[in-house]
């Protein structure tokens, strides 16, 4: 089966005997969340009652915000930005203050990408900038990345691969790189600078740089994962990352990938982007872009789709969400659905419900569920079909 | 973990011969490599040593709980990533193209599984510490960056 834990999207989860085989410890605590109950004001009821009374509150709604999505399949998420387009409501997920900045790259084609199969072939410098993997995406590299012997790096993380990384403290993917490879610890942009002056052959702040530009020559690929370090170091102005990018691609190949994020974060921002020209963050009255943080300061509905905004946003979101209509569509427990007035769980993605999801490095991956169970498909059409 | 020189200071210290090594130094080692067990010492068991012996045995739990190899996974730091898995030799030499390409393990038996999350030990018999040609390799340790992994001797 299909993990959905992660953008990774490992293929090769076996189920056997009640047991869990080669999913990471996120993976496991992913497919195995406790599963929430649906509820009107917290008090228990049926499933179609739940939905009936989402359906009221949807269609009521006169300043709608959808929010969430990333871990839903692409057929739900195409559902529900219709339902946004018929309410004029806003739609945005997690990306707008996650990875999404770096996908909005990738889809505008300033910076060169490829697939982490390609990576697993050929790729000889792995650069992680701000990127902790071994805790956001734990089976990043023994997969895609450092560790595999495959394709054109049969010799594996002894010879045939270089890893660097570069962070503002010493993670554990940093601990592996100073055994075998570079660890830069600094600021981003000074990190940046430095690479430039070493491709002119002076030394900047980071000298070592120069050590990691030297691996690069020697190889024909090479790669760089950018994580959530590198987005916020970068305050917002990546025209100086994509111009090192081009500079790096003068001296040899190196590709960008973002360095994951939710399991299907990348599929909704590729609809929004095919739809709105917007990657996320898209309010359908104006026009315009709009983030989940501004909206719901005005909106007075709110449908939270597989995500738990409470848990991972500041208060006064949270704050906000308790005084308004919210609903939660979620499959497990979370503290989002305690503070909501209705909860229609539904089933877990690649478990309970099949359809496509698109992983971090743009691959489009088909589930495949071995349960038949409610999906957030379903929930989202019925919703549309009240509207 | 337990160093031979911990251990040799808690011992009686006399080189009485009793449980057939020469001196307690050595005895103190082959307790670390699970070759003698504490009981062998008898004048331990005496009153006198009674302090020592309870501390003694404190320390030992560890090596208790290690493997014919030395290995001893801690699975409250384990997060499953597989580094250990995908960067064992025996697995790349076993499975060319599952483990070693950074897929699931698809060996029967291999030495070492990802099972609900965490590694577990499955079978020592293939892991290059084991039998009487053992060297002592240490990759699954080296690229583990949690530390879950240890070996006696570390």
């Amino acid at each position: 089966m299909i993990c959905t834990g992660c953008s990774c999207l490992c293929d090769d989860i076996v189920i056997r005997d009640g047991k869990i085989f080669h999913a990471c410890r996120k993976g496991v605590k992913h497919l195995r969340a406790e599963k929430a109950t649906p509820s009107i004001n917290s008090k228990p009821v049926s499933i179609e009652e739940a939905l009936k009374a989402a359906g009221k509150i949807v269609k009521n709604a006169n300043n709608l915000v959808i929010f969430g999505l990333d871990t839903i399949p692409c057929e739900a998420q195409e559902k529900a930005i219709e339902l946004a387009e018929a309410k004029n409501a806003v739609i945005d997920d997690c990306s707008s203050f996650c990875l999404g900045d770096f996908v909005e790259l990738i889809l505008k084609k300033k910076v060169p990408t490829a697939t982490l199969d390609e990576v697993r072939d050929k790729a000889y410098v792995i650069l992680y900038w701000g990127s902790n993997p071994h805790q956001s995406l734990p089976r990043h590299m023994s997969r895609f990345t450092y560790y595999p012997r495959s394709g054109k790096r049969q010799r594996g993380y002894e010879e045939d691969r270089y890893l660097a990384v570069v962070d503002v403290r010493m993670s554990e993917t940093a601990k592996l790189a100073k055994k075998g490879g570079r660890f830069v610890m600094g600021n981003d942009l000074d990190v940046i600078d430095s690479f430039f002056k070493a491709m002119e052959g002076k030394a900047g702040k980071h000298p070592e740089v120069a050590a990691i530009l030297k691996e690069m020559q020697k190889a024909d690929f090479n790669v760089i994962f950018g994580g959530l370090g590198l987005r916020y170091g970068l305050k917002g102005d990546y025209s100086r990352f994509v111009e090192l990018i081009e500079k790096l691609n003068e001296i040899s190949r190196v590709v960008f990938i973002p360095a994951g994020f939710h399991a299907n974060m990348r599929g909704f921002n590729e609809l929004m982007f095919k739809k709105t020209g917007f990657i996320n963050a898209y309010d359908f009255s104006s026009g315009e872009r709009i983030t989940f943080g501004e909206a719901v300061k005005h909106a007075d509905t709110a449908l939270v789709i597989g995500s738990d905004p409470v848990k991972s946003l500041p208060p006064y979101i949270a704050a906000r969400l308790a005084e308004i209509n919210t609903v939660v569509v979620n499959p497990s427990q979370s503290l989002t659905a305690r503070i909501a007035k209705v909860v229609i769980p539904t089933s877990i993605s690649g478990v309970g419900q099949g359809g496509t999801m698109v992983r971090s490095d743009g691959l489009t991956v088909e589930l495949e569920p071995f349960e038949e169970s409610v999906s957030d498909a379903e929930v989202i059409i019925s919703l549309l079909e009240v509207v | 973990m337990p160093n031979p020189m911990e251990i040799y200071k808690l011992l009686p210290k006399t080189n009485c011969r009793v449980c057939g090594e020469q001196t307690c130094m050595s005895f103190a080692f082959k307790l670390l490599t699970k070759e003698r067990k504490l009981e062998e010492c008898k004048p331990l068991y005496t009153p006198e040593y009674e302090v020592q012996r309870k501390k003694l045995e404190e320390i030992l739990v560890v090596i208790e709980k290690a493997t014919e190899t030395g290995l001893i996974v801690d699975e409250e730091k384990c997060v499953g990533c597989a580094n250990c898995i995908v960067s064992c030799p025996v697995h790349v030499e076993k499975d060319p193209y599952g483990a070693a390409m950074g897929k699931g393990i698809t060996v029967e038996d291999p030495i070492l599984r990802i099972e609900d999350g965490v590694v577990k030990i499955v079978k020592l018999d293939l892991c290059r510490r084991y039998g009487e040609n053992r060297t002592l390799c240490v990759v699954c340790r080296e690229n583990c960056p949690n530390d879950a992994i240890s070996f006696l001797e570390d």
